[in-house]
């Protein structure tokens, strides 16, 4: 890689032995109504954080109108027929709590935390939250306006208009390739709308209760049976989407914005979900590619050229399908040079194994980051959460790190060579034409696009 | 009610390195940091952006662990790293399995010890803190809006109104001599707190830290410039062009009390009133009722880690049709009533107990999931620093639960003068905006 020699550190001390890894027991439950329950004891601080996940989001209601999931959302928190908006944040505030809703592409949620003392009525404030949303007229509308400015500018963010471009090219007519409603559709949202993908997705079957604290989980059992076990509705019907296509050929996408002094880039192709048994392989691919800041590409063009301050590369894995990802904001003069670094070292990972001592390195900090969020509250509950949404078996979390422990070098050349190809890889450059144009020519057909999405000759 | 209370155990090195470790076996994962007391605000003069670029130094190699052996030690040994710079500490930390904390300390005593750089390391790391500018700065919508555009409206003494990230052209004057000089000046161990959080015996974490630690000689007493600021008797405004976003923002900031008074704590207080989510009160207002703006939030900066003159301040963001003066307005109108009108028992309750909720969080984690103790750490090390008193953490909260609806009104007077504050206007160059005085 790069042009100077690595030198190595001398007098290391050597690792202690390692302690135990041991994850806090789940205790899983469902109510008659069929909200599913997975609790754990976590006594860092006195409090529990939580979220109460439902298992339709954007995706869902793309047929109706992109973003769709995500606005319901928004307004879902702006109160109940008890509690209208100043009320909502008056009671939040009297027991010491947070609260935000929000929905992706698979999932719609509710999320909290506060204080221990005080569970049970934040927990009766979520379930009203759930099941009595108001979904008046005039907070509508304000949300509405709030979404069209968050819209507008999000399209002067480069690293923004990379990813949509990204998700479009990679997605195609599946419902993955929206990641932001246009300034239109938010403009044509019905109230209606949202009412009734609310009553759809927002029901016990299709909802999942995870929370992790400082309590008893009994006592707390006692308290969600009291609190949701009223509430009834069903899971909404299935959606399935035709499988998009990988794309084939490397092309280049360039999203013009005038005026950038920088450039960002984003390549990506097709990968593959977190239930598929590489992606662990994957995974460890990924760090010793650019998934940490030891890896290759970051040592590469950050630390040995100084083309970049934040490059890195991911495995992202939404429910259905899922695609790996290079990224970097880099300067202008520099785009051509930092995309044949890119690819120099994937097809490194293709054409030579992997030594055995970075192989060691990698799964080490795999497997020792994975157990870092074991310390706080948020990290176990974001942990249990993803093993209930992809449906991942009871033991992931246990096994996870043997696992990773016994992937091979030639393991992880096979894995380059199924899943990364640098002949295939989708570019998006969001920058100024004028200055990177001719750079971007050289690594495949080109198509230019303006910030709004329209096609530029 | 239930009280968090952090065992602490703190002692001072014969060196003048004070040592502080807070155990927790919880989770087999430690985080140490060391925090040296030297930030942007009073790095040297005609080299802005100094003390951030020399913090991407110390990643750059030392005697025993050159370039990328830092990060390549801390990576495989299963954890992660970073650093910061701020106004008045420099940090570097990592979260790791606890079986690696032997090998942390070497690593942080080695580049204490002996930095070990060269011009090609610091041209490298020139070009990367460039790049971190343009992307969070000059290549954002608004970009280092208002921590960068504030300082220069607002204070007077160039300590605290220079350009922290720095001029690219001090970046490009900066030389190994000035790495060298400001390494020997500020990064001498009686100028740092070695902090060791999580899962280790404090028996232990103090013999290892003295081990690695002990023999790193004393530097002379750091001299620190001094960064009062003259007396400010006058509304200051200033105006700075939005590039590419193309709503108008306003940020608009008071001068605070002294940390670690009573009227501290009442501001911190009257702050949560005035920005604390969306029950505030200026988000309120101007977000939910009046509608002016799309964004309006704020606060104080680091409330717990300020060691010089600092402000409250409030961001707007606001729609194209209202101008910009009539956003001030509904702005002061929220203001004027904390002035006019004392806040009543009830929403004072409010935020006691919200502020001692979020008090926990903080200390439980604050960089993220993976960054256990990340507040923890930050407190102990600033209650260390600039008080010699890392306990501190276990009793500050109550200087907030003490405070009265009384003081609270007396700090909105004292305090919230349009005399001591200073008004930024971040004006987009897309056509058709009202301009703001």
């Amino acid at each position: 890689m790069g042009s100077r020699t690595v030198e190595v550190a001398k007098g290391v001390p050597p690792l202690a032995p390692e302690r135990e890894v041991i994850w806090p027991k789940r205790t899983k439950e469902k109510l008659s109504n069929g909200l599913q329950l997975i609790l754990a004891e976590s006594h860092s601080i006195p409090k529990f954080h939580g979220q109460l996940i439902f298992l339709s989001g954007n995706a869902a209601a793309a047929d109706r109108a992109p973003g769709l999931a995500d606005m319901t959302a928004t307004v879902v928190r702006t109160g109940t027929q008890k509690h209208a908006s100043r009320k909502l944040e008056e009671d939040l505030r009297r027991i010491g709590a947070d609260l935000s809703t929000d929905a992706g592409s698979d999932t719609s949620s509710i999320s909290f935390s506060g204080l221990s003392e005080f569970a049970e009525p934040l927990l009766d404030l979520v379930q009203e939250l759930a099941r009595e949303a108001s979904f008046l007229e005039g907070e509508f509308e304000r949300e509405r306006r709030q979404k069209l400015e968050e819209v507008k500018l999000n399209r002067t963010q480069p690293a923004f208009l990379a990813s949509e471009r990204l998700r479009k090219v990679l997605f195609g007519a599946h419902p993955y390739s929206q990641i932001s409603p246009s300034e239109a559709q938010v403009a044509a949202y019905e109230r209606e709308d949202l009412h009734s993908v609310y009553r759809e997705f927002y029901t016990p079957q299709n909802a999942l209760l995870v929370l992790v604290g400082d309590f008893e989980p009994k006592d707390l059992l006692k308290s969600i049976e009291k609190v949701f076990s009223t509430w009834t509705g069903n899971k909404p019907s299935a959606k399935t989407f035709a499988t998009p296509a990988n794309p084939r050929t490397r092309r280049v996408y360039l999203v013009h914005v005038p005026g950038t002094v920088q450039t960002q880039i984003l390549a990506g192709c097709h990968a593959i979900t977190r239930k598929h048994s590489d992606w662990i392989k994957l995974g460890l691919t990924n760090t010793l590619y650019g998934g940490a800041f030891n890896s290759r590409l970051v040592m590469n063009i950050r630390e040995d050229k100084g083309y970049t301050y934040s490059p890195r590369s991911a495995v992202n894995a939404l429910r259905q399908h899922g695609y790996f990802s290079i990224s970097a904001a880099v300067r202008n003069e520099v785009v051509a040079a930092s995309l044949t670094e890119m690819f120099y070292e994937l097809d490194k990972l293709r054409s030579l194994l992997v030594p055995e001592s970075e192989l060691a390195d990698a799964q080490n900090y795999l497997s020792g980051v994975f157990s870092l969020g074991l310390a706080t509250q948020d990290g176990l509950l974001s942990q249990f959460s993803t093993v209930a949404q992809h449906e991942l078996p009871d033991d992931y979390l246990e096994t996870y790190r043997a696992k990773v422990r016994a992937v091979t070098s030639e393991g992880l050349l096979a894995t380059a060579r199924k899943y990364l190809d640098s002949a295939n890889m989708q570019i998006v450059l969001a920058g100024d034409r004028a200055q990177i144009e001719s750079q971007a020519a050289l690594f495949g057909d080109l198509e230019i696009f303006d910030a709004q999405g329209s096609r530029l000759e | 009610m239930n009280r968090l209370q952090v065992a602490i155990e703190h002692k001072k090195l014969a060196n003048g390195l004070h040592l502080v470790v807070a155990p927790d076996s919880t989770a087999p994962v430690v985080t140490v940091g060391v925090y040296y007391k030297i930030g942007f605000r009073l790095e040297p003069q005609g080299r802005s952006g100094f003390a951030h670029l020399f913090e991407h130094m110390m990643f750059q190699g030392s005697a025993n662990a050159p370039k990328m052996q830092h990060i390549k030690l801390i990576n495989s040994s299963g954890g992660v790293l970073n650093g910061s710079t701020s106004y008045d500490v420099t940090n570097y930390y990592q979260a790791v399995p606890s079986n690696a904390l032997e090998r942390v300390l070497w690593l942080e005593a080695d580049r204490m010890r002996a930095l070990k750089v060269d011009d090609e390391n610091l041209k490298n790391q020139r070009d990367v803190v460039k790049e971190e500018v343009r992307v969070n700065v000059m290549n954002e919508p608004y970009g280092g809006f208002p921590w960068l555009d504030m300082p220069p409206v607002a204070f007077r003494n160039w300590a605290n109104a220079h350009n922290f990230y720095g001029d690219f052209a001090d970046l490009d004057a900066a030389h190994l001599g000035d790495v060298q000089a400001f390494f020997k000046t500020y990064y001498v161990p009686n100028n740092a707190v070695l902090l060791l959080l999580g899962d280790v015996k404090p028996g232990e974490g103090m013999a290892l830290a003295d081990k690695h630690f002990g023999s790193i000689p004393a530097g002379a007493a750091p001299q620190f410039a001094d960064p009062s600021e003259p007396e400010q008797n006058e509304e200051r405004r200033g105006n700075v062009r939005e590039k590419f976003g193309t709503l108008p923002a306003i940020a608009v900031g008071y001068l605070m009390p002294k940390r670690r008074t009573p009227d501290w704590c009442a501001m911190a207080l009257l702050d949560q009133a005035l920005h604390g989510g969306r029950g505030s009160r200026i988000h309120r207002e101007l977000v939910l009722e009046k509608q002016i703006a799309v964004e309006a939030d704020g606060g104080i900066d680091d409330l717990f880690g300020y060691n010089g003159p600092t402000q409250m301040t409030t961001k707007i963001l606001h729609k194209p049709e209202h101008s910009s003066e009539a956003a001030l307005a509904a702005f002061d109108a929220v203001i004027r009533e904390t002035q006019e009108k004392a806040i009543s028992a009830d929403e004072l309750q409010q935020l006691k107990m919200k502020w001692r909720s979020d008090y926990y969080a903080t200390l439980e984690g604050g960089r993220g999931g993976y960054m256990s103790k990340y507040g923890l750490m930050h407190l102990l090390a600033c209650f260390t620093l600039f008080d010699n008193e890392p306990q501190l953490v276990n009793t500050i909260l109550d200087g907030f639960i003490a405070v009265t609806p009384e003081q609270v009104h007396a700090a909105a007077r004292n305090y919230l003068r349009p005399e001591k504050r200073a008004i930024v206007f971040r004006v987009p160059e897309m056509a058709g905006v009202k301009e703001a005085a």
